[in-house]
């Protein structure tokens, strides 16, 4: 696994090392910037995808089609996703090392690509046939993955804010 | 003034039964932060809305209806995940400025949402301006995000 690992480790040390990684990480003010407007980012993504996931469920937002909520949310939520990308890219680079050994770093990312996953499967397999629910409460298939997107976006902010805790630091 | 009440929080049985805890501070924390999303998208699909970009097919007071329920259940949350991180970390709050700054903005966010922001987004189709709608959402926006979300984050990060 770690031989595995290794190529990875390479691209994050040789961040570290660089001078912009440096300064970013001894910044006095910069780094907390970036934390801070991360946060900010998130709370548009991940906020208008849980108003879209709780639609899908069938208990919120049920006044509107979801075909409507769908479309006019997604470029805010794609909006709200390049600006979270950016910003957690960004506090990567600052301090590679640390969130290279880091779990929750780990089960985060590991967590976002099963939440897109999930979004992807949903739009291909029970999307097509919106017309016949987009009113309603939708069918059981698009209940469940709105479950999962609801959960799987919920684990990922715990596990990101978990990455300050270390316990399993292993460098 | 509040000091001994800060420091009574500070040395009570809670703050000693969250510290001594591994695991329950950091959850709490992580919680607080699902709770900050449920709560900032339904306040911000309205405030989109009334900005005159997202659900635009749809009437402001429907979407306003619909998100009500989970501006409430977010709030809820956030402020019973929030009172024992308060709790656990009195006297650094007491004598943080941010903490001082989310505390007095919180309530007049709280109100203008219930009063002005719910009136005007329940108002009849046509009985207020786009440009007053434009203006209330803008308000909301930077009381919730500007005086209590980022003040909020900048209490770790600066103490």
């Amino acid at each position: 696994m770690s031989e595995f690992l290794m190529p990875i480790r390479a691209v994050f040390e040789a961040v570290a090392n660089s001078e912009n990684s440096i300064a970013l990480r001894e910044s006095q003010y910069v780094w907390s910037l970036f934390e801070v407007a991360h946060v900010v980012c998130m709370c548009l993504f991940a906020g208008l995808i849980i108003m879209m996931d709780l639609r899908l469920l069938g208990i919120g937002n049920m006044q509107t089609p979801f075909s409507q909520l769908q479309k006019r949310l997604f470029p805010w939520q794609m909006l709200g996703m390049t600006l979270s990308s950016i910003t957690g890219l960004i506090l990567v680079y600052g301090d590679p090392m640390r969130f290279y050994s880091n779990i929750f770093f780990w089960m985060k990312m590991s967590l976002m690509v099963i939440a897109a996953v999930n979004a992807w499967a949903f739009h291909y397999i029970e999307y097509f046939n919106v017309d016949s629910w987009d009113n309603k409460v939708p069918p059981y298939g698009a209940k469940l993955a709105g479950a999962l997107g609801l959960g799987l976006w919920a684990f990922v902010i715990v596990s990101g804010r978990l990455i300050p805790y270390n316990w399993f630091q292993n460098y | 003034m509040l000091q001994p009440y800060f420091q009574a929080m500070n040395d009570s049985s809670v703050a000693k039964f969250i510290s001594e805890s591994l695991w329950v501070y950091p959850l709490d924390q992580a919680i607080h932060l699902v709770f900050l999303a449920l709560f900032a998208g339904s306040i911000l699909i309205l405030d989109i809305r009334l900005l005159g970009f997202g659900m635009r097919e749809q009437s402001v007071a429907k979407v306003a209806r619909d998100s009500t329920p989970w501006v409430i259940i977010g709030f809820l949350g956030l402020v019973a995940t929030g009172v024992p991180q308060l709790i656990q970390n009195a006297m650094r709050e007491y004598f943080s400025e941010f903490f001082w700054i989310k505390m007095y903005v919180l309530p007049v966010a709280l109100i203008y949402t219930f009063t002005i922001r719910r009136k005007v987004a329940q108002a009849e189709e046509g009985r207020v301006s786009p440009v007053v709608q434009k203006v209330v959402a803008v308000v909301s926006m930077l009381l919730w995000f500007g005086g209590v979300t980022i003040p909020s984050r900048l209490i770790g990060l600066f103490t």
